[in-house]
């Protein structure tokens, strides 16, 4: 039988191989200039972006090749996700890449396989296409964290990341042949016929607990999180950005998927299980991050915490029992959290990484004292991300966790929704305790900071104004949000 | 539009300010000092334009903001939130004014914090919308967190970060609490259309009364404002005592009262106490404070236990005297806090041994905080004793907690007068230090700052019949509120009545003292 192949539907994606392959191809000469290549990764996923955009908007949906593939507002909506943080992070790396005689072109094309590997994620029907998805962006991503090989700790974080992630991998595979095992077949929808009240086989059970670990490492849920701060430390700074906003997203894509469509009739083992996994990753994450000197490190334990933020979400939508209106709104509200987080963690991240001095990076918070009266942009730049990521009204991350916890409330989960408020306070200290030590503390040493680099620059911007606008008119994002619900 | 221009006007002036800052600091002086008399006159016009024979809210604005949440951009205000949005017009100019010479470092940030948390406080008294009003309540935080974190004293940064979580973990269960009521009120963040009974309304209670009680402070959640009023810049303790103090106040009669009366009866025999507790504690505190600033610091608490007391006295009168003192708070402790603030600018101190015998040396200086200090005693004649007169009669005669309770409360009175005569005692008279002689009385500006204050002190003292008169029936609608839903004991029918003329009795009792103290003046 021949496949009926709707290419319209698989526009993004294509658009992304294709940029690919001209980047690889363009790589080959020496005598262009390798800072084209980026701005060519970047027009590339600006295209497949504005394509997603028109596809979400206009609901161009369907399924490909056999069900196994499937285009819905609610992968299109990701798309967008992964697709902005891409190609903010190709603006932030542009500069960062600049110095020496670090290669371009393979950045640039493995950051379009792990976009493209994303993609496939939140449209995978089928769970052999999301381990596909989820292996093209992992192998990729691996690269990435030890693409400074001159660095021992960024050869450290990759294999260090390299090895726990081929763990979770198996895990996860483990899981999907397990599933199989229990219920005859890899495809989401003749999963969840396959499960009924009675069918509940402790094959599918361990299963679905092994895809829970797989998930928990790809998106540094606790008690899965050790590898984060470690890995983001050690990759190149806008590597850390990348591996902490499109990937997380992606992970939760499938995680949604696969346990909203594909193990629905398993809520009542699950959600528990999400409730107290949120409660630990957001208190373990927040309270660890206190602790931290080092930025890049708290960052990452911020990212943790965040990842709890997102499961309250998962759990809502988990908990809503037969109530369609709260099941929808803690789907939306998760990945309406999840846009949010990708803007402003990318656009910390950068901050962090405008903060150069002579010697490289400073990435001691100490370093940043008196930052405030020095560099009034790059404090304000950071100031504003910050105080998003702790959830202070008028910026996005407000949003986002006033919707999560709404959502949350929607499913009565009244205790979790207070953990979580509380651990917003939590929060609030040591983001603030940053943005004290820029505006409020004399630096010890003067530091040399090097110029501002355009691109860099542009991309804060970017950010920033996103932060802000979703921030003060939530409906921007907030209503396609809503439409994004499978 | 009234309303939003006041709300959003000190907001352009931070715009105006960060574009036109290159002018220098005379500029950015006389734009924020402009802004700041130009909204407080605008808002006079609410006062003239209010309608003081209804209760509702007045000058309200809906517009859509977030429909698919049920949230909008919902503004209006009643004879409660009048008061509280004059008296942040009013005390921001004098602020502005007061800070004229006193800033060292970043001016233009210093004025633009002000003018930006001038935004968020108007806007925390007129949102009628739950969500809108958290937007502000956080938001505001922020300039705060500046202004005390980098224009404050040694330990300003511990005092901010204090400051800054003390409010975050009182507001994360508020906005549980206003979640958890969204979903009662059928989706909706309307204030106005929110009407109990709800359900785990004991808990709703405790969720808003928590956020609000750490803001007021009330004992035993005080403990970061005598180091934030220690550590804040001159402006800053006076607006935090002027104002941010009274958000949390404003929350109690505005939400917890009328939202949860069942709640706010059944919880009240606790929270009477401890508000007694915070009265007397606060008073025995501040009398053996070294500092004159914490001295005063102290003594906000045992000010705003009155408050506290009087509100959940169930009466006319106590809530009315709790609203009249919150205003006479803010004025007196803010005058309080300039004239520390300038005598610390002449002298490098605020220690009390190192003064003594300045009434030789300042004159108009002594006289002034003569009288700011007797207003705060409650010295009749003076706005602070109509007050707490009405605060102590309201809750004497309202049979909302045990008359013990008042008995202890009054000794705080007495208190008062003790830790405030001795400490002007001590600072003003006997022997002048050598150190001291040469310290130079209050200039022209700085009378300028300090007469508004005393026109105020001494008008709400003598007269206070339009400042009541404007409350009267938004109280009144909440007193009703709290009364009608008393358990039946009985009782109820026989005391309504009888309450209500004690009270009554109780406002034109303090206007005939008026009449005789002006007839003696």
């Amino acid at each position: 039988m021949p496949i009926e192949i709707n290419w319209q539907l698989l526009m993004p994606e294509l658009v992304i191989a294709l940029t690919l392959i001209i980047v690889l191809v363009f790589d080959l000469f020496d005598s262009i200039s390798k800072t084209v290549l980026g701005w060519m990764t970047i027009v590339g996923a600006g295209i497949a972006l504005w394509v997603s955009i028109q596809m979400h908007q206009a609901d161009r949906v369907g399924t490909q090749f056999n069900e196994m593939f499937k285009v819905d507002s609610f992968s299109l909506f990701f798309n967008i996700i992964f697709l902005v943080s891409t190609i903010l992070v190709v603006l932030i790396s542009m500069s960062y890449l600049d110095r020496g005689d670090r290669k371009q072109g393979p950045y640039y094309l493995l950051i379009l396989l792990a976009t493209l590997g994303m993609m496939l994620m939140a449209a995978g029907n089928e769970l052999i296409i999301v381990f596909l998805g989820l292996e093209l962006m992992s192998l990729s991503l691996y690269v990435l964290a030890g693409y400074f090989r001159e660095s021992p700790a960024s050869s450290e974080a990759g294999m260090k990341y390299l090895l726990l992630g081929a763990f979770a991998s198996a895990f996860f595979l483990y899981g999907i042949a397990l599933i199989y095992g229990g219920a005859g077949t890899t495809s989401v929808p003749a999963i969840a016929e396959a499960i009924t009240a009675e069918n509940k086989s402790p094959l599918l059970l361990a299963g679905m607990f092994l895809l829970v670990v797989g998930f928990g490492f790809k998106v540094a849920i606790v008690p899965f999180h050790q590898w984060a701060p470690d890995v983001y430390e050690g990759a190149p700074t806008t590597i850390a950005a990348f591996i902490s906003a499109g990937p997380k997203a992606a992970g939760f894509a499938a995680f949604l998927r696969i346990f909203m469509e594909a193990l629905p009739n398993l809520q009542g083992e699950w959600s528990g299980v999400l409730i107290l996994l949120a409660m630990l990753t957001m208190t373990v994450g927040n309270v660890i991050a206190i602790a931290q000197t080092n930025i890049k490190r708290m960052l990452a334990y911020s990212s943790i915490a965040h990842a709890g933020y997102v499961l309250i979400g998962l759990a809502a939508a988990g908990a809503a029992a037969g109530n369609e209106a709260a099941r929808s709104e803690g789907i939306s509200s998760a990945i309406l959290y999840l846009l949010i987080y990708c803007v402003m963690n990318i656009g910390a991240f950068g901050a962090v990484i405008l903060a150069k001095t002579e010697d490289g990076e400073s990435l001691m918070i100490s370093d940043y004292a008196g930052l405030g009266t020095r560099k009034p942009l790059l404090a304000m730049f950071m100031s504003v991300m910050l105080l998003s990521l702790a959830g202070f009204p008028l910026t996005a991350g407000f949003v986002g966790k006033f919707y999560i916890f709404k959502s949350a409330i929607g499913s009565e989960l009244y205790l979790l929704v207070i953990v979580g408020a509380i651990n917003t306070a939590i929060s609030a200290f040591y983001y603030l305790r940053v943005v004290v030590t820029m505006y409020m503390r004399e630096p010890e040493e003067e530091l040399e900071f090097m110029p501002y680099a355009s691109t860099l620059v542009v991309g804060l911007i970017l950010a920033v104004i996103g932060v802000l606008l979703i921030g003060i008119l939530p409906s921007l994002m907030l209503t396609p949000a809503q439409n994004s619900v499978f | 539009m009234l309303l939003s221009t006041v709300i959003f006007l000190p907001l352009l002036g931070v715009i105006a300010i960060a574009l036109l800052r290159g002018l220098g600091a005379t500029a950015v002086k006389a734009i924020a000092l402009g802004i700041g008399l130009i909204t407080f006159v605008i808002s006079l016009g609410l006062y003239t334009g209010f309608n003081a024979d209804t209760g509702t809210f007045q000058y309200v604005t809906q517009e859509n903001w977030i429909t698919s949440l049920g949230i909008s951009y919902h503004i209006g205000i009643d004879g409660i939130s009048l008061w509280l949005v004059l008296l942040t017009t009013f005390l921001t100019p004098v602020c502005i004014l007061a800070a004229w010479d006193s800033v060292e470092k970043g001016l233009s940030g210093f004025m633009m914090s002000l003018l930006a948390l001038e935004t968020g406080m108007l806007g925390v008294f007129c949102s009628l919308d739950l969500f809108l009003f958290f937007v502000f309540w956080e938001s505001m935080l922020i300039p705060m967190y500046f202004l005390i974190g980098i224009w404050g004293g040694e330990r300003r940064i511990y005092a901010t970060i204090k400051f800054v979580l003390y409010t975050m973990a009182g507001s994360a269960l508020m906005l549980v609490g206003i979640l958890a009521l969204y979903f009662q009120n059928g989706n909706s963040f309307d204030l106005t259309t929110l009407s109990g009974p709800f359900e785990h309304s004991d808990l709703l209670f405790l969720a808003f009364f928590i956020a609000f009680a750490i803001k007021v402070p009330l004992f035993p959640f005080h403990t970061w404002l005598p180091d934030a009023h220690v550590e804040a810049p001159t402006v800053g303790s006076v607006i935090l005592a002027g104002v941010l103090l009274k958000m949390g106040t404003y929350g109690i009669i505005r939400f917890c009262l009328p939202l949860f009366p069942d709640a706010a009866e059944k919880f009240t025999p606790l929270i009477v106490t401890l508000a007694v507790i915070g009265i007397i504690y606060g008073a025995l505190v501040a009398m053996v404070q070294p500092d004159l600033k914490k001295l005063v610091a102290y003594s906000s608490v045992s000010h705003l236990g009155f408050v506290v007391l009087g509100l959940f006295s169930q009466s006319a009168a106590g809530l009315q005297g709790s609203m009249l003192q919150m205003i006479n708070h803010g004025l007196s402790t803010g005058a309080l806090f300039l004239l520390v603030g300038m005598i610390y600018e002449r002298r490098h101190s605020r220690m009390i041994v190192d003064f003594g015998g300045l009434s030789k040396r300042m004159p108009i200086f002594a006289v002034i905080f003569m009288i700011v200090t007797l207003s705060s005693i409650g010295l009749p004649g003076l706005n602070g004793f109509v007050g707490e007169y009405m605060i102590l009669l309201g809750s004497f005669v309202g049979k909302a907690f045990s008359k013990v309770y008042v008995v202890f409360a009054t000794a705080g009175v007495i208190l008062a007068a003790v830790y405030m005569l001795w400490m002007f005692q001590r600072v003003m008279f006997g022997t002048l230090d050598k150190t001291n002689e040469n310290l130079p009385d209050l200039n022209a500006r700085e009378i300028v700052v300090m007469l508004p204050l005393l026109l105020f002190i001494v008008w709400i003292g003598v007269y206070p019949e339009p400042f009541l008169s404007k409350m009267e029936k938004s109280v009144g609608i909440v007193v009703t509120k709290v009364q009608t839903t008393e358990p039946a004991m009985g009782r109820l029918e026989k005391q309504k009545p009888r309450d209500t003329k004690l009270a009554l009795q109780g406002t034109q009792h303090t206007q005939h003292e008026k009449r005789e103290k002006e007839a003696e003046q």
